[in-house]
């Protein structure tokens, strides 16, 4: 290796073009800002991502808990008990109307406690019950039966509906 | 040395050093880029990457109206990291404040349903994990995250509900704590029921967070399928009300109950009582955790006359009109007698009487006329003595011996259904045959198996067997009309504006070598005549003091009472025949 003395002028020649050299460099911090960017938007989006996944966890648990409360309150066992406690007796004795004669079937009787073969209160059993319904004391009070068939007659009382169709029951 | 030699060994000695440095470096670098690239590249992925079981969910079990019988839910046990536990920091409202662990445990005592005395001494030690609580559900989770205790953990596992207990709970089944399914459909469904759990890899920096773009499934969740039963719940539910009544008034060992409807062979209803809750299957016996219906052959006595008034008349044997002699007692000439449930004179009868008057001698009569083979054809044909084809786990196909095996009492007791046995399905389907014009059809307990999209994954393939003639099979429900129009229990299974056919049953009990003292008493009936929609057939087992059938015809009526309401049959516009005898002289009326 041999060490050369050059004059100033070819010093200067030879002396690596500054522009250049600032647009190189300017050029690498370019690229890194953008990759940095990048992996900032991503990794915010990967924390939004695992944040709305716990959120998602956390909404179909509370699904499930109000799905839990449907279900019991839904229950036959509840339904039973519930209108036991209001004291409501099944009537076996149906009275059918056929729309399209408007023949009625059947003649409307009480229902009678003393002769249902049917107890109205829950028999049958369900560990799953949790959430019953529940009536206020006045409710209650206020259930006391009277063992009569009232015959609404009152014209204006009826069912009006602009589609002329009978809704179907929501009870499924 | 002159100055310029020494400043160019000094920067030839650097110069090597450098080159040194930067061939260590660089050999380190081939060394970790390229030799050992992949070691290094699996080890970083290793502690990088996560691989979790996603669980599938099991399929719903659902009523014929799509009510959930049976659903998948989340559990979660409750664990707690002892070597952890300490004073819980808390920021309120920005101030921080510091909770002891015994305050920590009175919040979390009464959520675990624990006393303080029993939850402290478990989060004592130097163990990571100690149980508290298994199986809570999502409510109780809820409230013991929102505690944010951070030595508590939880491991969430699925768990299956019946939100409607122990309706159709002999059907439905139950699965055991680690989600095998034990029971019934359930057990017998699996297949359709079970998803197939996937697999997901990822990876997650150190905070656990996963790094984005990384996530790889490796197997795709398949969830199971959905069970659509034919099981109306609110009728099932009203049977089992019935039945469960019944079962206290009369201290019976169990009744039964099966709804049918006749043009589809569906089954609506099969209750039983006592049953199991699916829920909680430890809580009820061992034998009653099943369902008797299909697994429990008894020996039907006079609901079987019905059947055999049928082949009498569809072999030609007899009509209507023809009577017989039929006392309260015959003496057999082997030795053996065959004798009516009460003392009376000789009665003249008509089938129809038969069956009014429940008479063993006149069925006899009757019956004897019919060739062995033939009897055995029919009652073969009408379903007995083999599986119904539901395939119900357990399932019993009966006892009906072949025809070249009878001998003795053999040849005519099942005429009264004695040494026959039967179960309440097969049964129930005798009769369904019956009101079906004489084609029976295959039992339909479930509909279909549809998967998560709703694409059908299993059908039933229903078939028919033509048993008797429409016009003899209509005759004989006419014949069966007058056990309720006149029949001294039959009368007490009318309902009001419909024709009610059907029959009475008194059946002993087999103990030892003889019969015992209690009876299973039935009623199967079809309602309304003139267009049969239901079959409803009822037993009850072992009562106690009851003698006779009169026990089982108001939960019948009840029930078939119920089904008619419910599906708003309209009462009959028809009158029985009333040219048919049915009186003790062989005349019409009473």
């Amino acid at each position: 290796m041999r060490v050369m003395m050059l004059s100033e002028q070819d010093a200067r020649k030879l002396r690596p073009s500054v522009i250049a050299g600032l647009i190189f460099v300017l050029g690498i911090v370019l690229v890194y800002v953008v990759q940095l960017s990048l992996n900032m938007v991503l990794t915010q989006d990967a924390y939004k991502l695992s944040k709305l996944m716990a959120e998602k966890r956390q909404l179909a648990t509370e699904v499930q808990i109000i799905q839990e409360e449907v279900d019991s309150l839904a229950s036959p066992q509840n339904l039973a008990d519930a209108a036991n406690r209001l004291g409501m007796v099944a009537n076996p004795a149906s009275v059918l109307l056929d729309i399209r004669s408007g023949k009625v079937f059947g003649d409307p009787v009480p229902a009678d406690p003393d002769e249902t073969a049917v107890a109205s209160a829950n028999m049958v059993a369900n560990a799953a019950l949790g959430t019953v319904s529940e009536f206020s004391p006045s409710t209650i009070a206020a259930s006391g039966f009277d063992i009569s068939v009232a015959i609404v007659s009152d014209a204006d009382s009826a069912l009006a509906l602009d589609s002329g169709l009978i809704p179907a029951s929501p009870t499924r | 040395m002159g100055t310029h030699a020494k400043l160019t060994s000094r920067l030839t000695a650097f110069v090597l050093l450098l080159f040194v440095l930067v061939g260590a470096l660089g050999w380190r670098l081939v060394d970790f880029q390229v030799v050992r690239a992949e070691e290094i590249q699996e080890k970083s992925l290793e502690r990088r990457s996560v691989t979790q079981t996603l669980t599938a969910l099991r399929g719903d079990i659902l009523d014929s109206s799509g009510q959930v019988l049976a659903r998948t839910v989340f559990r979660y046990d409750v664990n707690a990291a002892p070597k952890n536990v300490g004073p819980v920091f808390r920021a309120e409202d920005g101030v921080v404040t510091e909770h002891s662990v015994e305050a920590i445990a009175m919040e979390l005592a009464p959520l675990l349903g624990l006393s303080l005395e029993e939850l402290l001494p478990r989060l004592e030690g130097d163990s990571e994990y100690a149980n508290l609580a298994k199986a809570v559900g999502a409510a109780t989770y809820n409230a013991i995250r929102d505690l944010r205790v951070p030595w508590i953990y939880f491991d969430q596992f699925s768990d299956r509900l019946y939100p409607n207990g122990a309706v159709a709970g002999n059907l439905i089944g139950f699965v055991g704590s680690d989600g095998t399914p034990l029971a019934g459909l359930e057990r017998q469904f699996n297949s359709c029921l079970a998803g197939v759990d996937g697999q997901e890899k990822y990876e997650r920096s150190a905070e656990g967070v996963r790094i984005p773009t990384s996530n790889v499934v490796t197997q795709p969740t398949q969830d199971g399928g959905n069970l659509n039963l034919t099981i109306d719940s609110n009728l099932q539910f009203f049977a089992q009300q019935v039945l469960a009544d019944t079962v206290a008034e009369l201290n019976a060992d169990w009744a039964s109950a099966i709804v049918i409807e006749v043009e589809t062979g569906r089954i609506l209803a099969a209750a039983e009582a006592p049953t199991v809750d699916p829920n909680d299957p430890a809580a009820t016996d061992a034998g009653n955790r099943g369902s008797k219906i299909m697994q429990f052959a008894f020996e039907p006595g006079s609901i079987m006359k019905s059947i055999s008034s049928a082949m009498v008349l569809d072999s030609g044997a007899a009509n209507e009109f023809e009577t017989k002699k039929a006392p309260d007692r015959l003496q057999l000439e082997y030795g053996e007698s065959i004798k009516d449930s009460f003392d009376h004179d000789e009665f003249d009868l008509s089938l129809a009487g038969v069956l009014r008057y429940s008479s063993n001698t006149g069925i006899y009569a009757f019956g004897m006329e019919v060739d062995e083979k033939e009897r055995f054809n029919y009652l073969q044909d009408f379903g007995f003595g083999t599986s119904s084809g539901l395939n119900f786990e357990g399932e019993s196909s009966g006892i009906l011996r072949p025809y070249e095996e009878w001998q003795y009492a053999d040849k005519y007791t099942h005429l009264f259904g004695q040494g026959v046995s039967v179960t309440a399905l097969q049964m129930g389907f005798a009769y369904q045959t019956i009101a079906n014009g004489g084609v029976r059809l295959d039992p339909i307990l479930v509909d279909s198996c549809t998967g998560p999209a709703g694409e059908v994954l299993y059908e039933p393939n229903q078939k028919g067997y033509r048993v008797i003639s429409e016009a003899n099979a209509d005759l004989n429900l006419q014949l069966m009309e007058k056990v309720v129009e006149f029949g001294g229990v039959g009368k007490t299974a009318a309902i009001e504006d419909y024709r009610v056919a059907g029959k009475t049953g008194t059946a002993q009990i087999r103990e030892g070598d003889g019969y015992g003292e209690r009876y299973a008493i039935s009623f199967y009936g079809v309602a309304p005549v003139e267009n049969p929609r239901f079959v409803v057939g009822v037993t009850i087992y072992r009562p106690e003091g009851v003698s006779n059938s009169a026990k089982a015809t108001p939960p019948f009526k009840a029930i078939m009472q119920q089904a008619l309401k419910h599906y708003r049959v309209p009462p009959s516009t028809t009158t029985s025949r009333d040219d048919i005898p049915s009186n003790r002289s062989g005349k019409p009326g009473a």
